[in-house]
């Protein structure tokens, strides 16, 4: 048999485990185990431990459960109101000021809880009752959350992007720069989306009657400012080199929490508030666990794939097919896409970066610029149905806009992001310049 | 029956604690570390190790309490769209085939352990730890997630609660979803 009906053979098998609904890393597993077993034996069997062990005692991976318990620090205290009520507060005068405070809130509170469904409901549970009460149409106030709540993933620091760092072997600071200014176009196109379907709707404008004065504004600011100061310091560090992320992501958590304890008064009377803290912890645990069962899995899913050939063979496969580069990036999104429709960011990155990067590497691609379009792909999958994780959170927060009016809402926002893919491939430099200009060169 | 349930599941929120600390006494000696490292311009010996060692402790031994809280993400399009009996064969039908997997894990990781420990095997830094420390959660934690699923199946047969598999990525657990 060769390698490519294999590896054929390999992905049919998966999908129908997965179909029964097992989770996605004993499935890779067990796919792995079964396909290691038919070409090399049972001896096979002894490595298995090694391997999934081996998969995950690295220090790079210690930076996931540590950004995990930061953003939950975040999601647990009223962070996300503030943020919504201080930039409500700034932007009152501008013309469709509170459509752009939701869509700012969501972007920055996305980067600091780095979960979308955490944002979506954070944000929207203030921002659609303002948006509705004053008037916007459900599908904008719906969809402007909804897309909003992606952005997470792709402004640092992300989880996602450490995945893909580790799957691929590339600088983990490095991703998180190519993922800012990216992620500002995508908060700017959602904007500029949002405004003009507003007036397409027919909704007019008005300046808001409630007038803030300079002191009210500045007033905001203090429980904003020091959220915004660690994405700043977890940023400055990691270009500079100073520290590894996982030692930014362990002093980014022990800052959170302590924030939100001090700010945010975990600890009235003198005590600390246990089940909060407990529950804070408890979550971070379970996301955490998942994320690292799916990269021990992976592990041996790839050394199972490579240990076939399937592989090399692939990546061999379409050099022969001599496709255009723009022809096989095409395809690449695409397949992309799809699998983001089912699969959550983490799993597609780890189960197809063995495959995707060589192909990538070997069609001239930036692997850092292909990140931040893989990342833009997951994000459509996180709001596109069957299991769109934020439209539910949507439905489930504001139960008085139907499910359709959540995707008509939504549907425009997933043509923005296609919108920013192309616009990236038009112009790499949106994602490559910034690390280019401030770590030099990529190796 | 219920016995063997109750006592399986409390032993996983017991580990699921001991993670969470895991996950706790990380963080600080990941900030004790850089506090040695740049602001007393000392090296450190133990610490990256042992940082590394407590959150693959902690994934092992936490992974029961994840499956109780139905935290292992899977595709649930399938199984949430039957009903019924239909419903119940596929969850026991995915909770044993994660079964398999994780038998073979548990054998394997115990292997690599007693190998460990017969040979006295220790880490390659300057540290030098036995190995069959960190190798321990390993066997422990994917051999209590085997009873934990045993448990789950049997839950699913005695017709209590649903299946193994998670109810859309879980986002009803989300901060501020419950009110």
């Amino acid at each position: 048999m060769t390698p490519l009906m294999s590896g054929l053979i390999v992905l049919m098998v998966l999908l129908v485990l997965l179909a029964t609904g097992m989770p996605i890393a004993f499935a890779l597993g067990l796919v792995a185990v079964g396909a290691l077993v038919l070409t090399d034996g049972w001896g096979v069997i002894d490595i298995v431990g090694e391997t999934f062990f081996a998969g995950l005692a690295e220090f790079g991976l210690v930076s996931i459960p540590m950004f995990i318990l930061m953003g939950a620090a975040v999601a647990s205290s009223p962070a996300g109101k503030d943020l919504y009520e201080a930039l409500d507060r700034w932007l009152n005068r501008v013309p469709g000021g509170l459509i752009l405070s939701n869509i700012g809130a969501c972007s920055v509170f996305a980067a600091l809880s780095g979960s979308s469904p955490a944002t979506c409901a954070a944000i929207g549970k203030m921002g659609i009752p303002e948006m509705q009460q004053r008037g916007y149409p459900d599908t904008i106030a719906a969809g402007s959350i909804a897309a909003g709540g992606t952005l997470g993933i792709l402004i640092p620091p992300s989880v996602t992007m450490i995945v893909y760092g580790i799957a691929t072997e590339t600088s983990i600071g490095r991703l998180f720069i190519a993922g800012l200014l990216p992620g500002l176009m995508l908060t700017v196109l959602f904007m500029i989306w949002a405004i003009i379907d507003c007036r397409r709707q027919g909704y007019s404008f008005e300046q808001a009657a409630q007038r803030f004065t300079l002191r009210q504004k500045l007033e905001a600011l203090p429980r904003v400012l020091p959220f915004l100061a660690i994405i700043v310091a977890i940023l400055y560090v990691l270009y500079g080199g100073v520290a590894t992320p996982s030692e930014a992501a362990g002093a980014g958590a022990l800052f959170c929490i302590l924030l939100v304890v001090v700010i945010y008064q975990l600890i009235p009377k003198r005590r600390i508030d246990f089940a909060s803290l407990g529950k804070v912890f408890g979550d971070s645990i379970r996301e955490s666990i998942m994320i690292m069962l799916i990269i021990a899995a992976s592990e041996l899913f790839s050394f199972a794939l490579s240990s076939m050939f399937v592989t090399q063979s692939v990546a061999e496969w379409i050099a022969a097919l001599e496709v255009n580069r723009w022809v096989l990036m095409g395809i690449v999104n695409l397949f992309l896409l799809v699998a983001g429709f089912f699969l959550p960011p983490v799993a597609v990155i780890l189960m197809t970066a063995p495959i995707l990067i060589p192909i990538i590497l070997q069609a001239g691609f930036d692997p850092y610029w292909f990140a931040v379009v893989l990342t833009i792909n997951m994000e459509i999958g996180l709001i596109t149905p069957p299991v769109g994780l934020n439209l539910y959170v949507i439905n489930g927060i504001a139960p008085d806009i139907s499910l359709k009016s959540i995707l008509v809402g939504s549907l425009p926002f997933v043509l923005c992001m296609v919108l920013g893919i192309l616009l990236l491939c038009v112009f790499p430099g949106i994602a490559t310049w910034l690390p280019e200009y401030m770590m030099g060169a990529a190796i | 029956m219920q016995i063997f349930i109750r006592i399986v599941s409390g032993l996983s929120r017991f580990a699921g604690f001991l993670a969470t600390l895991l996950l706790g006494l990380a963080v600080l000696v990941v900030c004790q570390m850089i506090v040695v490292r740049y602001f007393l311009n000392a090296s450190t010996v133990w610490q990256t190790e042992f940082v590394i060692y407590a959150l693959v402790a902690a994934t092992f031994i936490g992974s029961p309490y994840v499956l109780i809280r139905k935290g292992h993400v899977g595709v649930d399009l399938i199984p949430n769209a039957l009903s019924g009996r239909g419903r119940i064969v596929l969850d026991v039908l995915a909770a044993v085939l994660s079964l398999v997997f994780l038998c073979i894990l548990t054998w394997s990781g115990w292997h690599y352990f007693y190998e460990a420990w017969q040979g006295r095997w220790t880490t390659d830094t300057v540290w030098a730890l036995p190995l069959w420390i960190p190798l321990l959660p390993l066997p422990l934690g994917m051999g209590l997630l085997c009873l934990q699923y045993v448990a789950e199946i049997l839950r699913i047969v005695s017709g209590e609660g649903e299946g193994p598999a998670l109810s859309a990525h879980g986002f009803k657990d989300i901060e501020g979803m419950a009110d």
